[in-house]
């Protein structure tokens, strides 16, 4: 008789498992050349999917909490629910696509790769981000892309305020209403180049680009060296 | 003729006052400088040990055993921290540090057996490559922090904050954002890089307990997690570090150094390193860890003397930053008109945001970092490190100690009010602890 498939032997139910446990078993599983999992019944558990440094496709059907996929290289992980604090930190290459929303600080610190939030992101997305590209399809919360040195971010919906405040580098595009700029953050008019950029991002997920006003933000670079004169700017700073 | 001798001062205005206000006024910001505090604070110096005469008995000099072995990160790591003696070298970043530098402390570690640690700037890999040991810093900047290294490292460090400037974060001029150093942290070169005061990914314990956890599971809860602060609210602090489940509280007083910030965060903020142990071990008693969870204290620890009196007191190690690189130079009286230049002399040199640094420690200029040579660096820091092992163990066979984590509270007294009340040890002489 045929042996089980190979998808159900790839599953792994996390109802009675530790997150510890969880780790574990993707671990072995990727050692044993195994490069596509299922997690299911998540419940929120936090650190999800960390630390993983091999290519391995996750899907996780549920929502988990913090850290999910955090601290990762070369994954392609799907969630079909809401996660937690801090989806993809420090991500360095590889793919998070989540269907629901993001709690506060998505890709903080990211170094490569993509995060794709196909809801909403709360506070602080993009904080510190270091290079790759985040997309949001829906708004974004408030300081968002705070301290943020390379990378895209791309908000469909609206950003909150203080958007960008003190970023180094990268650009920020934003379809919707944005309250307010933080210090440092000035708007560039789009280029074809930004719009093709766009294109190629969005298509994939189905969306036309110019059925939005996006706008783009980046860095005035008027806070790189402190000059005296310019003190009411870092005064104001966030 | 003036006599100099009768020349009257103010002490509201005083010339270090007068200049301080003129340079502001030039510059239209904060004094910034490297360095620690230059007020003078109680310190290990106020204590004194009480050594073996008729009720104890000591141990014979350089014949009996006393050992040096400590391990730190007994609590959940599968693999701890084993050094060979309690003295640590702390983060100081590649960037405000030159390579030679880096790579001589990691050496110089590695020679005696100890631990060094990266820094805001990351890991550089000559710096790995030098350490047998090192400690990989997770700092709120997040510079040069990657996975990679990540599973490299021997111990993490996650720093909340530091003593030269708690509740602050740095500054590394832009004349030190060299092409690599900006390179490493994500950075337009030449940019006055600002690093956070507070992590991009959490925002107090209760997430620092998560934030833990994701570190541990990505090594496999294979090596231990230290959290590091400046000393402020230390027995708050602490107990929080705790309860999130650090393996090692790295404790920074004020007297603690660093390469570049204001200096009114040197000399305002935070409490001296001698009565934040204090309090720290007062904490890790209250809460029942004390000896599970390791504390290293940092700070202004110069001396054999000022190690011997930390562990007397309860540090399980100490770690030090600016005494190395002292060790390795820094304020030597070489290169004199460099100092010049700067406006400085050996022995008061505190420049080292300018990346001028004339003994070639605190710069990224590749000809200045030749003064440096990490052959001489190694053997001068592992010399230091030598050195202050034999008068640790110096002082612990007196105490008739065989092992140098047997030093005890017992063994100390004070011999000022300020150290007797800080640390709640008679006051020598006497019976008298002000509670």
């Amino acid at each position: 008789m045929q042996q089980p498939t190979v998808l159900q032997d790839t599953v792994i139910d996390c109802e009675k498992l530790s997150t510890r446990e969880i780790n574990q078993q993707l671990k072995a599983m990727v050692a044993e050349g195994i490069d596509r999992v299922k997690l299911v019944n998540p419940a929120g558990k936090h650190n999800l999917a960390v630390g993983m440094t091999e290519a391995i496709a996750i899907e996780i059907d549920g929502s988990v909490g913090y850290y999910c996929g955090g601290l990762s290289s070369g994954i392609n992980l799907k969630i079909s629910g809401n996660c937690g604090w801090s989806l993809g930190e420090n991500l360095m290459d590889g793919q998070i696509i989540v269907r629901g929303n993001a709690s506060a600080n998505a890709a903080a610190s990211a170094h490569g790769g993509r995060v794709c939030i196909l809801g909403n992101a709360g506070a602080r997305a993009g904080i510190s981000l270091k290079g790759g590209t985040l997309i949001v399809t829906g708004n974004v919360g408030y300081g968002s892309a705070f301290m943020m040195q390379e990378g895209r971010i791309i908000i469909c919906g609206d950003a909150a305020g203080n958007l960008a405040d003190s970023i180094y580098e990268g650009a920020i595009y934003v379809g919707g209403n944005i309250t307010s700029l933080g210090a440092d953050a000035k708007l560039e008019p789009m280029t074809a180049e930004d719009w093709q950029f766009l294109k190629t991002e969005l298509n994939n997920l189905k969306i036309d680009p110019r059925t939005y006003s996006f706008k783009k933000i980046v860095s005035a670079k008027e806070l790189h060296h402190f000059k005296s004169e310019d003190w009411f700017k870092f005064k104001d700073a966030y | 003729m003036i006599d100099k001798q009768t020349l009257e001062t103010s002490s509201t205005y005083n010339p270090q006052t007068i200049k301080a206000i003129q340079e502001r006024a030039e510059l239209g910001r904060y004094l910034i400088r490297g360095y620690g505090a230059f007020r003078n604070v109680p310190r290990f110096d106020d204590l004194v040990f009480l050594t073996a005469s008729l009720t104890r008995f000591p141990l014979e000099g350089y014949r009996e055993k006393c050992q040096t072995k400590t391990v730190l990160g007994t609590r959940y790591a599968k693999r701890p921290m084993e050094l060979e003696i309690p003295i640590t070298i702390a983060g100081m970043s590649f960037g405000a540090l030159s390579r030679n530098a880096k790579v001589a402390l990691g050496q110089a570690a590695t020679l005696v057996g100890t631990s060094t640690t990266t820094g805001d700037g990351g890991m550089l890999p000559a710096e790995r490559e030098a350490s047998s040991k090192l400690v990989y810093q997770c700092l709120p900047s997040r510079y040069g922090f990657n996975v990679k290294d990540l599973k490299k490292a021997d111990a993490i460090e996650i720093v909340v904050g530091q003593g030269a400037k708690p509740g602050g974060g740095g500054l590394l001029l832009g004349q030190k954002v060299s092409k690599v150093v900006a390179g490493m942290r994500t950075l337009p070169e030449g940019v006055d890089q600002r690093s956070p005061c507070r992590h991009p990914d959490w925002v107090g314990a209760d997430d620092l307990r998560i934030k833990i956890e994701e570190l541990r599971e990505a090594t496999d809860w294979q090596i231990p997690i230290y959290v590091k602060m400046g000393a402020t609210r230390v027995k708050d602090d602490v107990k929080l570090a705790v309860k999130a489940g650090a393996d090692v509280v790295v404790l920074d007083g004020m007297e603690g150094g660093t390469a570049a910030t204001q200096s009114i965060f040197q000399e305002h903020t935070g409490i001296p390193t001698l009565p934040a142990l204090a309090q720290a071990v007062e904490a890790l008693k209250e809460l029942d860890v004390y000896g599970e969870v390791q504390l290293v204290i940092s700070g202004g620890i110069r001396s054999g003397p000022d190690v011997a009196k930390a562990l007397a007191l309860g540090a399980d190690a100490v770690s030090l930053g600016t005494a190395t690189l002292i060790a390795m130079g820094c304020n030597k009286p070489v290169y004199i008109e460099d100092y010049h230049k700067l406006g400085t002399e050996p022995y008061h040199c505190h420049h080292c945001h300018t990346g001028m640094c004339p003994v070639g420690i605190t710069t990224q200029d590749e000809e200045l970092m030749q003064r440096l040579p990490v052959e001489q660096g190694r053997i001068w820091v592992a010399n230091y490190l030598q050195s202050m092992m034999m008068e640790v163990q110096s002082l612990a066979r007196a105490c008739g100690k065989s092992d140098i984590h047997n030093l005890e509270r017992e063994d100390l007294v004070a011999l000022t009010l300020e150290a007797s009340a800080m640390t709640k040890l008679p006051l020598a002489g006497t019976d008298f602890v002000m509670r």
